[in-house]
């Protein structure tokens, strides 16, 4: 158990700051009746959006950045679920993405081709305008080779997406991503 | 009584770093906890009534202010995206099956290196109620690392 929390969260070996710690102690504190009066005044704005926040639907859905009108969805081959939403950020150059209903957001092009995965389950992975990857293999801590979906999304978000086909362990040691003719192209993790 | 807290610091920063950023779920974050939990420590440091150990009530400061600092964080917002890039691992995954009370108690127990009585009064919980937790989280995590694929 030990080794395993060792490698979930590392040590931190930066250098304490305790004149940082000094500082921010004598840092000057709102009275407390100031902080009524904005208490009050910021419950006033928000008293009637509040009443409409307690009946609205929670789950996570693609974010207001994302363009609508352009929703291209990627679904696993086989069973036809869907596993991914992408539409292109508006006013960005990017995405935005829900995954299996349940993870959110949007991210930048790095104009890059480094490869980046969400951390956290379910596993999502994009690659900006890298048109090599054609095949990825994650390999689970217990030495398990298990073979992800990559999906080509072109025009204005042009990135290679990449999900797991089904379940797989929450804990993946590296994911290697192929060019066509199974070369690896990068590696992903130790 | 500010060096008491100065000496604690120094002694055992890696341990409230560590704890703090697995309840915040981010490094930064978690270091800057820890900052800010000393300093309303030293704040507040006439509060200690010397009911328990010194540490015992820094360390109820640190789990809180970790705990600030994951609410304002969740949900994830888009700009503050955890992402594994290439050469990186696979820090934290599966931290996300334990709920937040079995994070903070698995934390305190391994990397504080607290006991099930310190982890009750840091927590303001039973010693029981951290054997049973700190039983659940371990399975959690062992089930996490079982899982096949299908």
């Amino acid at each position: 158990m030990n080794e395993m929390l060792d490698e979930l969260v590392p040590r931190d070996e930066r250098p304490g700051d305790w004149d940082d710690v000094l500082r921010r102690a004598r840092r000057r504190r709102l009275r407390p009746r100031a902080v009524a009066a904005v208490v009050v005044a910021a419950g006033v704005l928000v008293a009637t959006p509040a009443v409409a926040v307690l009946t609205r639907d929670t789950r996570p859905r693609l974010p207001d950045g994302a363009d609508r009108s352009d929703v291209m969805a990627v679904v696993q081959p086989d069973t036809g679920r869907l596993l991914v939403e992408i539409a292109p950020w508006k006013g960005h150059d990017g995405f935005c993405y829900l995954v299996l209903q349940r993870r959110s957001g949007c991210v930048a092009n790095t104009h890059t081709q480094a490869t980046a995965v969400l951390s956290g389950a379910p596993l999502f992975a994009w690659s900006f305008g890298n048109r090599r990857i054609r095949s990825a293999t994650a390999t689970t801590r217990s030495g398990k080779h298990v073979p992800l979906l990559v999906t080509y999304v072109g025009g204005r978000i042009d990135a290679a997406i990449i999900t797991a086909r089904g379940r797989l362990p929450l804990l993946f040691g590296t994911i290697v991503l192929r060019d066509r003719s199974g070369h690896p192209i990068a590696t992903i993790g130790r | 009584m500010v060096d008491e807290l100065e000496a604690l610091y120094r002694a055992r920063l890696t341990e409230f770093r560590r704890v703090a950023t697995a309840i915040s779920g981010d490094r930064d974050l978690g270091a800057d906890a820890v900052q800010e939990a000393f300093a309303r420590a030293v704040r507040q440091r006439r509060r200690f009534r010397g009911e328990g150990t010194l540490e015992a009530w820094v360390w109820r400061i640190v789990v809180n202010a970790a705990r600030d600092a994951r609410r304002r964080t969740r949900p994830t917002p888009p700009s503050s995206t955890v992402l594994l890039r290439e050469g990186q691992s696979d820090v934290g995954v599966p931290l996300e099956r334990l709920t937040d009370r079995q994070r903070e108690i698995v934390f305190l127990h391994y990397f504080a290196d607290l006991g099930y009585d310190e982890i009750a009064a840091a927590l303001s919980i039973s010693p029981g109620t951290v054997g049973a937790t700190l039983t659940a989280a371990r399975r959690t995590l062992r089930d996490a690392l079982e899982e096949v694929e299908a």
